[in-house]
């Protein structure tokens, strides 16, 4: 097993953000995370990065705790994308993707040619090798985001965490960078965790699903079984069904809104109720 | 895989300023050494220069032109690289070595130090004595450390964070500016000019003695900063990102403070608190740099250098006898210069 998380507790002060979570990842596995706000997505990726410290719990990346290992080589081993990353003034797109290197070359080694490859792959694989001299605050939200996807892949980690990467994507940007996940997991082995957003993107690109309500883990299985659990209406508050669109592929979640029985005339007074 | 790009340093234009940066650097002291308040004439400048001259021209070169130069350009490099390691690692654009509280409690300490020494050696303060002077640079160092240090504590009994820092800085860098002016307020001495010289960052009668107070900062600091190469670069980010790229965060950030605050504390120790020169030279070096980080800071070492030896060269010609000193030439010429820089900052 690659990664494998246990008990982990993350506690903000008084309020508990995390509790009992656990999570086993095998090489080449897409694992999608999903829940509402605040249901403690983005703190269970940092604590398995070991970015927040957890009250409880271990996580071990093949059998050795990511606590006792040092920022250098546990970068090494796990790229971590977080929400909304802010770059330092006037850097390019070029010279963030370094970064992703700074595991691999440590205080003075310089840039050798596998560095410089890898790095113009990393570039490449988000569709921004003509973007390198660019700087990142002349770029859009969509191509800042898919910049710093980039630096995340120059770390080439076994393990790669993703939170929220679709957000400000464009819907062809989005399927690009599903697509790209998928490549990654398959070709190179590559273990991703991805908060995401979208339910039926969740669905169909991710070999187990585990969804998080109130800073816990209430589901951890396959699309399938998610299906037939009827825990999203719950998790969620919404109503809708999963429809199956084709016999092999995860079904689909149709989600009911409003509007579809409200015609145009409906008064403001119905609409309280 | 796709042909390589081409190699992201290279940087042509930002690379032709680096001889023109260690021309100026050799040239600007050696103006320096042919104006000062004594006219000498240019061929005595130049038969010291080269082994002869009269006794007079020699003395007025080797004993008070020189030492005044080298004590000058360590104190301008080690107070620019001072204000472009805080700069970078609060991510402040208006960081400068009195951030965190250093040249407020070098000020203290030598406020303290004088006001005792007077009045230990001298109750009536009509008669003069002579001042531990060789005391002042090891004094305002000390004061500036532990000023340091104990912000560096507060800090880091919170998250050591940028923010945490300058919060701390700030309030602190107050209370010891307060109790300095209070002292000086209920002093009211004769001596005080002393101190206000002194406060005003001041390049006059620096000796010998202060460049060699001042070179093993100098050479210790300039020493470690290709080790901070690589974390600093990751110390411009917010940690959570720093830590994910492999940045051993806490480490480098206290690595980095501790040397900022030996090379500015020694610096302000040695010449008093140059105001600007640490907050303004790093923006000129980033604008020369064009964005090209590994550049910035061997421009700042030089352009630190430079623009105290120009600043005090000007204070010295455009004063006169009484000449200006330094703290208010850089304060004249930092203000516009700073203006401008913001100017074109989006
Ligand atoms: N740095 C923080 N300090 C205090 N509370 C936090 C912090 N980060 C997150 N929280 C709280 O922890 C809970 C989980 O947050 P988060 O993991 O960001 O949720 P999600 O990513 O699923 O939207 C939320 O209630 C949030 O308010
Ligand atoms: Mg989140």
């Amino acid at each position: 097993m690659l990664l494998h998380a246990r008990d982990l507790t993350v506690r903000y002060g008084q309020r508990t953000a995390l509790s009992g979570f656990a999570l086993q990842l095998e090489p080449g596995e897409v694992r999608a995370l999903i829940g509402p706000n605040g249901s403690g997505k983005s703190t269970a990726l940092q604590a398995l990065a070991g970015l927040v410290g957890a009250a409880a719990g271990r996580v071990e990346i093949e059998g050795r705790s990511v606590f006792a290992m040092g920022r250098r080589e546990l970068a090494r081993h796990l790229a971590f994308l977080p929400q909304q990353p802010v770059a330092p003034d006037e850097m390019t797109v070029g010279q963030l993707v370094r970064q992703g290197r700074f595991a691999h070359v440590g205080l003075f080694k310089s840039y050798g040619p596998d560095d410089e490859a890898t790095i113009a792959w990393a570039l490449d694989s988000t569709g921004l090798a003509r973007f390198a001299e660019r700087p990142l605050n002349a770029l859009s939200g969509g191509e800042r985001q898919r910049a710093w996807i980039s630096a995340a892949l120059a770390q080439e980690a076994r393990i790669l965490f993703l939170d929220e990467p679709t957000t400000f994507l464009d819907i062809g940007y989005q399927v690009e960078l599903l697509d790209l996940v998928y490549r990654l997991s398959r070709e190179r082995g590559v273990a991703v965790v991805m908060a995401i957003h979208d339910l039926n993107q969740a669905m169909s690109v991710a070999d187990r699903i585990s969804v998080m309500e109130g800073g816990r883990c209430v589901f951890d299985g396959e699309p399938g079984a998610l299906a037939s659990s009827g825990l999203i209406e719950r998790v969620f508050r919404v109503q809708g069904r999963f429809v199956d669109l084709a016999p092999d592929a995860p079904p689909h979640f149709d989600v009911d809104l409003l509007r579809r029985h409200s015609p145009v005339g409906l008064t403001a007074q119905s609409l309280s109720h | 895989m796709t042909p390589l790009a081409p190699p992201l340093v290279a940087h042509p234009p930002a690379r032709r300023l680096v001889p023109l940066l260690v021309g100026l650097t050799l040239l600007a002291p050696l103006v320096a050494v042919f104006f000062g308040v004594a006219d000498l004439p240019l061929g005595d400048v130049a038969a010291v220069l080269t082994g002869g001259g009269s006794a007079e021209a020699r003395s007025i070169i080797l004993d008070i032109r020189l030492p005044r130069i080298v004590t000058g350009m360590l104190a301008g490099m080690q107070l620019a690289t001072a204000g472009f390691l805080l700069q970078t690692i609060t991510r402040n654009p208006l960081a400068d070595p009195s951030l965190i509280g250093v040249s407020q409690g070098a000020t203290l300490s030598v406020t303290l130090f004088l006001m005792i020494a007077v009045y230990s050696h001298d109750p009536t303060p009509t008669t003069l004595v002579a001042l531990p002077w060789s005391w002042l640079p090891a004094v305002g160092m000390l004061g500036g450390l532990v000023a340091g240090g104990l912000i560096y504590l507060m800090t880091l009994r919170h998250d050591l964070g940028p923010l945490r820092l300058t919060l701390c800085g700030v309030a602190m860098g107050a209370l010891l500016q307060a109790l300095a002016l209070g002292i000086v307020a209920g002093w009211g001495s004769s001596r005080m000019e002393v101190l206000l010289e002194w406060l005003s960052g001041s390049l006059y009668a620096r000796r010998w003695e202060h460049a060699v107070f001042l070179a093993p900062f100098t050479v210790a600091g300039l020493a470690v900063l290709p080790l901070l190469r690589r974390p600093l670069e990751l110390l411009r980010f917010e940690s959570t990102v720093a830590r994910s790229f492999g940045s051993a965060y806490r480490r480098d950030f206290s690595a980095v403070l501790f040397v900022s605050c030996a090379l500015a504390a020694s610096a302000v120790g040695a010449v008093g608190p140059i105001v600007f020169v640490g907050l303004i030279v790093p923006h000129l070096a980033r604008k020369l740099a064009r964005g090209h980080f590994p550049l910035v800071l061997p421009l700042t070492v030089a352009l630190g250098a430079i623009t105290v030896t120009v600043c005090d060269l000007l204070g010295r010609l455009l004063g006169g006898a009484d000449e200006i000193p330094i703290g208010v030439v850089t304060a004249l010429c930092g203000v516009p210069v700073l203006i401008a820089l913001l100017r074109r900052t989006p």
